[in-house]
């Protein structure tokens, strides 16, 4: 790996970095959007069960979660069109870190969005008052993976030439 | 990194599609199996309608499978001695991590099926109309893992050994 750090271009082993910034970028965010699904889906279930009514209003966590697989997505195609076959070790270190800023943000928006979403629906569903606080909570939250996926979109327009 | 060979990367890569694929396939369908049959007990209605949250857990496995036939395509195009060590390299760096893409992608999918699809079950035991609405919930856990298969479609797409 060593060898790799010194080299400034063309390197052979430069795709591996692109390569995984893609995989990071989406593996990341979809374990966030499913920690958050999964989480407020068993609020929104157990909630239902006293309050069927109000289950369609408080879906909201779950559509929010599953943006931020949208955003893993979208860096991922992004990153995808620019590791092509000669490949500079500049580029691959840019695209990882691109790849890692999205996915990890979109990480820890995934868990705020779960826990926040769970404790929010079953609080909703006995209070009808609660769902506007809910809301404002929850888009604190996804700030947090936009704030990612903005800079993994700058870094990913960082390109050397080989 | 470029001391391993570019196959056992590949061959890595596809192992780990079909693997971690199966592996979120199975734990999912523990986890909505076992609350099935437990909440099927007193209500036995149940059991026909919440099939659905397992073959939405079996359907990952197949997202694996299908990724892995395309993956293993791409492994044993060519022969090893055709093309650069550069162009090997890219290529089997192309089906690592396409294939660990697609695996996390849908092991994190499976699991949240899984959970989404427990507390959908235990839900309709106490009322029937929170199934459609708690499969609503499911519907953006499983698209996690068909983002997962389109990244790793197009990460692959160059990843043809030469």
């Amino acid at each position: 790996m060593l060898s790799v750090l010194f080299e400034s271009d063309c390197s052979e082993a430069a795709p591996f970095f692109g390569f995984m910034g893609v995989t990071a970028a989406l593996v990341f965010a979809n374990l966030g959007a499913a920690y958050g699904t999964a989480k407020s889906g068993v609020g929104i279930a157990s909630m239902g069960v006293m309050n069927a009514d109000a289950v369609m209003k408080n879906i909201i966590p779950v559509i929010m979660a599953g943006v931020l697989g949208i955003y893993g997505l979208i860096i991922a195609v992004i990153l995808i069109q620019k590791v092509k076959s000669p490949y500079s070790a500049f580029s691959g270190y840019a695209h990882l870190a691109a790849g890692l800023c999205c996915g990890l943000s979109g990480l820890g928006a995934g868990l705020a969005i779960g826990i926040v979403g769970d404790s929010g629906v079953r609080a909703n569903g006995q209070q009808p008052k609660l769902w506007v606080p809910m809301v404002l909570i929850l888009i604190f939250a996804e700030a947090i993976g936009l704030y990612g996926l903005i800079i993994g979109i700058i870094l990913s327009q960082k390109n050397e030439p080989c | 990194m470029t001391g391993i060979d570019p196959y056992s990367y590949a061959s890595f890569g596809v192992a780990m599609s079909i693997g971690l694929s199966t592996i979120g396939a199975a734990w999912g369908i523990l986890l909505t199996g076992s609350s099935l049959l437990g909440a099927a007990v007193k209500a036995p209605r149940i059991s026909s309608k919440n099939l659905i949250s397992i073959i939405f857990c079996e359907a990952v496995a197949i997202y694996g499978v299908i990724m892995s036939i395309i993956l293993i395509n791409k492994f044993s195009a060519g022969s090893p001695d055709s093309g650069t060590q550069a162009q090997r390299m890219f290529s089997g760096f192309s089906l690592f991590w396409a294939g660990l893409t697609v695996g996390l992608s849908n092991l994190f999918c499976g699991v949240c099926v899984g959970i989404v699809g427990s507390a959908c079950a235990l839900a309709d035991a106490q009322k029937a109309e929170l199934f459609v609405k708690i499969l609503i919930v499911e519907i953006f856990g499983s698209a996690l893992g068909l983002f997962g298969v389109i990244v790793g479609i197009i990460q692959s797409t160059d990843g043809r050994m030469p």
